[in-house]
């Protein structure tokens, strides 16, 4: 071991948790910030090569569909599958008091939620699947089998609407789980207090109260849910559609008394989207679950299928009624902001309303209340992300506060930028603490955004510019921190390939589309010194060490850092081989690559091993890595008399953890700022609201992958403009059925109602992941959606606090219905 | 109106006889050298320059005889209700949905797949790939098939033309923009290509 | 989907002997566009037996004009259609509307006999495995009342039994706008007759019908259309309202005007009260507005759909405006 190996280790573990600022940046950047080469999934995916667990076709596969919930909330008291058994082609029909199917089983779910059962009798939602499952020879089969199932049901009360939910005398919507209430998270994170909001309203100068309602959306994954379960003797191979294939393996490993973790085989394909969603909710591991136990029985593959209305049953954790109250001085200073959201279906309540503002103002006086509240609809889960109900809490508080006043949003912003409560000079010291350069980001994001947008000539006060066309024209501003916050934790490990010095990464990471694999050869090449196209990451297969998902926003604040680390690792490894004896056996070892030479005057560049004083002395990679064990009786070599030569494995792993930001001290200040403008133009006669200009500015700390962080600033606009002007999950009010649970009736925004995106990428060095860089997959998609209320109300000259923003919203807003 | 149907039908071409001498006298005259005529349910079908004779259930859709039964799993299915291009495919020169049409009435057509497209090195692909007009890639080709598809009847597509042929190809990620440039870049790299060929 | 029987008809007269056949057993699959909808999500209480071919039947594609009539097959294709040179100058409001249907790709499998057959797209009654049987389907009532109303009717529900479900045709409009006629393969109705709404049934056609051909007669010198269509996205969905007018001018005056709503009402609504305000007058901004309000004036909403009336109003009057080059 080099004694810089020895350092390099100790910077790793020093790196760990992610606290303080990156001290051991490169020198230079050869692949790292730069628009590189094609994506290495781009070839895949766009001639239909790419295969996803959708595709997956095994010989004798079965096809398994489940039943779902008429009823918003019922119990069955009979079934009868006989019908259903004698159709042709059904092999197995798994019943919900089936004695192999588990009580309960761990399905994913967090500890605070025990007991899951694979299959359940009792339906909390319409649409659940429950009850029953049918493996079929097709797909179709299986279906009209389900069909063919006849039950007695018991309906029980249901509910929709969470303050109603509320109301003493409600019907339990939930009895097995929540016995005392359907608001079930009674002192378990439901208070979020930092100092005294009653005296920093009596501070105030101005106090306003809003009530702000969200429709529930969904995370709409093109590729259905669905997973396949084979058993190879005792030990099962997998496919799985999943964002964390490695957690799934985790609670795998506990099913029908413990299988092993070394005898699971788990496949993850290409994934046809997460955005979080599935992960996190009982019943997609129940599937697979459902899947296993049909295959064990049948002796042969099952591949367990949900449809697209399936898969609509489930919001994004933002879905309820805020109800905010925000002191303010008249110069625009917030003093206090006390907020209650009825949130409904929350399955992680971790945080108040008022999370963001605590993390990226000086707004002393902050309390926030989340009132989790089960209702018989699907379960609310982190959606890109779980960010949405803060993030819509802090843009409705600035804007209004910024209206009130009639001041410049952007002002009230600068205002009111700080962390914790205090402002930007304590900020600044922690900054310096941390051992960032001082930066002042949001500043600088403003100072791009408002050039790139004209908003000094965009900008008007509310209701005041019509345009030529009829239309109100206006403009929104939004901003927030930057962040990349979940706990996490990976391993991967690096080897250089015999023969050719070729480097491959190994890890089992999750394809979502966010280009995460070709940044890891972007870092692990530039730390190398080799080129990219000889590094190559095949995310697919399960080498057993796994990465880190990119949810959170913290892919590559802790897949960078294990990139890094890594690659360090084995940089270390390559220069110590180079200068040591080689093939070193009884029989004695060869000279090596660099005789009389120490690793420390040597380095790497473009693939080649040279002296740094006298770069002639070279060796490439390939050359290096060339030989390798021949084998068998007839080699050319022993005939000879020659030795085969031959190499010590050049191969080294790392892992890495990061300290998770939602507990109560949130470990770290968060020091990058973005900030979003819109522009829009209101038809008054019709409502209708069309968006004609979004300008991100994201900090991101330093940019790896160009065109992924670009890709993430458009899409998350799109994504972001769609989920505040468009979708909603609607229900009927008087049977608890969804309504909309297809692609027509939900409304996904389509290539004709996008408008022009800037994306702009700040560089402060200011994240806590490696080089300095902080997240960026989560944000932009979750701040968009809110600006769609300044908007509007700087278009109109009133309010509208209910999402989505919809003509007949548009229109009641103006008096005109 | 109620009229009896014409007892003997002409499995080639579907023409009705009242007798079986004239019914045999057509097809000897008709179709004397072709091939065998496909049993019943049964199609023929061109995929990607290559011929299909094939048996379908009256049930099966293009997309599920493609992707499930010939195992062609380029072409992908979202929403199963023709609302979000995943499933195109090109029959007969237009791109189509595949999951809302069945294959038992795609008896000769001609099919080309996002197999075929790229099996044929268009230079889409490459440009799809080099602009990022995909993440998660599960709709990336639908746009790969409707983009060649236009492309074929309009070789220098401008923005709008482009946006309006793509407005039924739904992406989740976001990607829009992208597809608007690579198709341009391929539209600048043929036209390109022409100018070469002519001068 | 399940099992069902598949015919290939190649000719009128066998698709009808079919269709007399299996009765309401059967359903005709044309573009396939709807009738495949509905069968993937086994909407109605029995799934069709068989489905009957028509795209086989040749002949019944073309579109010519010839004799002061515009003769479009019944399976013409909506792009086709919206493609035509002669119908984008001189029927304009039918290429617009057929130009925004749906999405590109089912404009390539869509006829225009189909899309003016189609379905209502009441997401009561389009609930997968007929979870809400309701009066379209011969169940007991209509569950928009009391439910999500929001994109039914806002003139009040059907005559026979009070179905709120609109009509979703975006070409069904232009062709009352333009005084088609509907041709048959046993007779020819006026476009404004062909619509009724009973229990699974959405026009006039017995069981054993089918529309063959759309006659459009020229429109007389002096006239012009337009088509506007609401929706929420640009692209493939449904109108929330649309309007098709249809105005011939003389001497700078309107002679005769011809308007039409739709997705508004169970059946297309021809807005006679705003024909009657805007003829004989100049075509200003304030006729057309006063058109507009007259077009509304019977407006009964529901709870949820008032908003639709201010978008009616509004395409009322933006249609004529068009129509006038305004």
């Amino acid at each position: 071991m080099t004694k810089q190996s020895e350092i390099e280790r100790a910077r790793m573990v020093e790196m760990f948790d992610n606290l303080r600022a990156d001290k051991y940046t490169l020198k230079e950047y050869k692949y790292i910030g730069k628009k590189g080469p094609r994506r290495t999934d781009g070839l895949a995916k766009a001639s239909g090569e790419a295969d996803y667990t959708m595709d997956v076709q095994l010989p004798g596969m079965l096809y398994m569909r489940f039943l779902d919930s008429p009823y918003p909330h019922a119990k069955i008291l009979k079934m009868d599958t006989s019908k259903a058994e004698k159709l042709p082609g059904v092999k197995c029909i798994l019943r919900y008091d089936d004695p192999e199917l588990a009580e309960s089983a761990n399905l994913g779910l967090l500890p605070i939620f025990q007991n899951d059962k694979p299959l359940d009798g009792i339906a909390h939602f319409e649409g659940q699947p429950m009850g029953a499952a049918v493996a079929a020879d097709t797909e179709a089969i299986a279906e009209e089998a389900l069909s063919l199932i006849e039950i007695e049901w018991e309906e029980r009360p249901f509910m929709l609407d969470p303050i109603a939910a509320c109301e003493p005398g409600a019907p339990l919507t939930f009895p097995e789980r929540y016995m005392d209430g359907n608001h079930w998270n009674k002192g378990v994170l439901d208070e979020d207090i930092h100092s005294d909001v009653k005296k920093g309203f009596a501070e105030a100068d101005r106090v306003i109260e809003f009530k702000i309602a969200r429709a529930g959306h969904t995370w709409i994954c093109p590729e259905r849910p669905c997973g396949v379960w084979k058993w190879n003797g005792d030990c099962p191979e997998i496919w799985l559609k999943n964002q964390r294939g490695y957690v799934a393996k985790k609670y795998i490993n506990t099913w029908f008394g413990g299988i092993p973790m070394n005898k699971i085989e788990l496949h993850m394909l290409y994934q046809g989207a997460t955005f979080g969603g599935w992960t996190h909710t009982d019943w997609n591991l129940g599937g697979l679950y459902c899947a296993a136990v049909a295959s064990g029985r049948m002796k042969r593959p099952v591949k367990y299928v949900f449809t697209r209305r399936e898969d609509f049953y489930g919001s994004s954790m933002d879905e309820g009624i805020y109800f905010v109250k925000v002191g303010f001085k008249n110069d625009g200073t917030i003093i206090a902001v006390d907020s209650i959201l009825y949130e409904v279906n929350a399955i992680h309540p971790v945080f108040g309303p008022v999370l963001h503002l605590h993390e990226s103002t000086r707004i002393p006086h902050l309390k926030g209340q989340t009132k989790s509240i089960w209702v018989n609809k699907g379960p609310g889960v982190a959606i890109r992300c779980e960010m949405l109900g803060p993030v819509l809490t802090q843009t409705m508080v600035m804007d209004h506060v910024a209206d009130e006043l009639g001041m410049d949003p952007i002002e009230v912003a600068l205002k009111n930028d700080g962390c914790k409560g205090h402002n930007m000079g304590w900020l600044n010291e922690k900054k310096k603490e941390r051992g960032f350069e001082v930066r002042d980001s949001l500043k600088e994001c403003i100072e791009k955004g408002k050039a790139e947008f004209r908003w000094d000539q965009a900008w008007h006060k509310p209701g005041t510019r019509k345009l030529p066309n009829g239309r109100m024209h206006g403009v929104g501003f939004a901003w927030t921190h930057e962040w990349s916050d979940s706990t996490g934790s990976g391993e991967i490990a690096i080897r250089i390939e015999r023969n050719d010095g070729t480097a491959t990464l190994l890890g089992m990471h999750c394809d979502s589309g966010v280009d995460a694999e070709n940044t890891y050869c972007q870092i692990v090449a530039d730390e190398l010194g080799m080129r990219l196209e000889d590094v190559h990451f095949n995310p697919q297969f399960d080498p057993g060490f796994h990465l880190n998902s990119p949810d959170s926003s913290c892919g590559m604040s802790i897949n960078g850092w294990l990139a890094r680390h890594a690659a360090r690792t084995l940089k270390q490894k390559i220069l110590e081989s180079a200068t040591s004896p080689s093939s070193p056996t009884q029989r004695g070892s060869f000279s090596p690559a660099f005789p009389n030479t120490s690793p420390e005057e040597l380095d790497i560049k473009d693939s080649v091993i040279f002296v740094k004083s006298d770069p002639s002395r070279r060796i490439s990679m390939a050359d290096f890595a060339r030989p390798m064990a021949l084998q068998g009786p007839l080699t050319n070599t022993e005939a000879f008399g020659t030795r085969n030569a031959w190499m010590e494995p050049l191969c080294a792993y790392a892992y890495h953890t990061q300290e998770g930001e939602y507990n109560p001290k949130g470990p770290r200040e968060k020091c990058c700022r973005q900030a979003h403008f819109m522009e829009v133009e209101v038809d008054t006669e019709t409502g209708e609201v069309v968006v004609t200009r979004v300008v991100n500015v994201n900090d991101v700390g330093k940019v790896i992958n160009r065109m992924s962080c670009e890709g993430q600033q458009y899409g998350g606009s799109i994504m972001g403009m769609s989920r505040g002007k468009l979708e909603e999950v609607v229900h009927d009010p008087v049977t608890g059925v969804m309504l909309n649970g297809n692609l027509i009736d939900y409304k996904v925004a389509t290539i004709q109602d996008v408008c022009p995106i800037s994306t702009i990428l700040v560089e402060t060095g200011m994240g806590y992941g490696p080089y300095g860089l902080v997240g960026i997959g989560e944000d932009i998609a979750t701040v968009v959606p809110s600006l769609l209320a300044p908007a509007v109300y700087n278009a109109i000259g009133a309010w509208i606090n209910e999402f989505p923003t919809t003509p007949d919203k548009v229109l009641k807003a103006l008096g005109k219905i | 109106m109620n009229k009896e149907i014409k007892k003997y039908v002409c499995p080639y071409c579907g023409e009705g006889f009242d007798t079986t001498e004239g019914l045999k006298g057509h097809v000897f005259k008709t179709h004397k050298g072709h091939g065998l005529p496909v049993s019943e349910g049964g199609i023929r079908l061109f995929i990607n320059k290559a011929e299909y004779e094939l048996k379908v259930e009256p049930n099966w859709t293009l997309h599920y005889l493609i992707h499930d039964v010939l195992g062609l799993t380029g072409s992908k299915q979202f929403c199963d209700q023709g609302a979000c291009g995943s499933c195109t495919m090109i029959v007969d020169g237009k791109p189509v949905l595949s999951c809302m049409m069945l294959a038992i009435e795609c008896d000769g057509k001609i099919v080309e797949t996002v197999e075929g497209i790229a099996a044929e090195g268009h230079p889409l692909i490459e440009s799809y790939a080099k602009n990022h007009a995909m993440q998660c890639g599960y709709c990336t080709p639908g746009f790969v098939v409707t983009s060649k598809a236009l492309l074929d009847r309009n070789s220098d597509p401008n923005e709008e033309e482009i946006m309006s042929a793509l407005a039924g190809n739904i992406c989740r990620c976001g990607t829009y923009p992208q597809h608007v440039l690579a198709v341009r870049e391929v539209a600048q790299t043929l036209k390109q290509e022409k100018k070469q060929v002519r001068g | 989907m399940r099992d069902f029987k598949h015919f290939n008809a190649y000719s009128v007269d066998e698709a009808v002997a079919l269709m007399g056949r299996y009765g309401e057993r059967a359903a005709v699959i044309a573009g396939g566009t709807d009738i495949l909808g509905k069968m993937k999500d086994s909407i109605l209480p029995a799934y069709p037996e068989a489905l009957i071919n028509i795209k086989t039947i040749q002949g019944l594609s073309e579109i010519k004009e010839s004799g002061g009539m515009l003769n479009i097959g019944a399976l013409a294709l909506l792009a086709d259609i919206a493609a035509n040179p002669v119908i984008k100058s001189k029927y304009a409001a039918l290429a617009q509307a057929a130009g925004r249907t749906a999405s590109p790709h089912l404009r390539n499998m869509g006829t225009i006999g189909g899309n003016i057959c189609q379905d209502i797209r009441c997401w009561y009654y389009r609930n997968q495995n007929n979870r809400f049987s309701c009066l379209r389907k011969k169940g007991g009532r209509c569950y928009a009342i009391k439910g999500d109303n929001r994109y039914h009717s806002i003139f009040g529900g059907s005559v026979s039994g009070g179905c709120f479900a609109v009509h979703p045709s975006d070409a069904a409009p232009a062709l009352v706008a333009l005084d088609a006629k509907i041709v048959t393969s046993s007779r020819t109705i006026d476009v404004e007759k062909f619509f009724e709404v009973k229990p699974v049934k959405t026009t006039v056609l017995k069981a054993d019908e089918i529309v063959t051909e759309i006659q459009v007669p020229e429109p007389p010198a002096g006239s012009s259309s337009a088509f506007l269509k609401f929706a929420l996205r640009k692209s493939i969905d449904f109108p929330i309202v649309n309007c098709a007018v249809m105005i011939t001018l003389r001497d700078s005056k309107v002679e005769k005007a011809r308007i039409c709503l739709n997705a508004v009402h169970v059946i297309p609504y021809r807005a006679v009260k705003a024909e009657q305000v805007i003829t004989g007058r100049v075509i200003d901004e304030a006729a057309a507005e006063e058109a507009g309000a007259a077009a509304v004036s019977e407006a009964k909403p529901l709870e949820h759909n008032k908003y639709m009336v201010a978008i009616a109003r509004t395409l009322v009057k933006r249609a004529i405006l068009a129509c006038a080059g305004k």
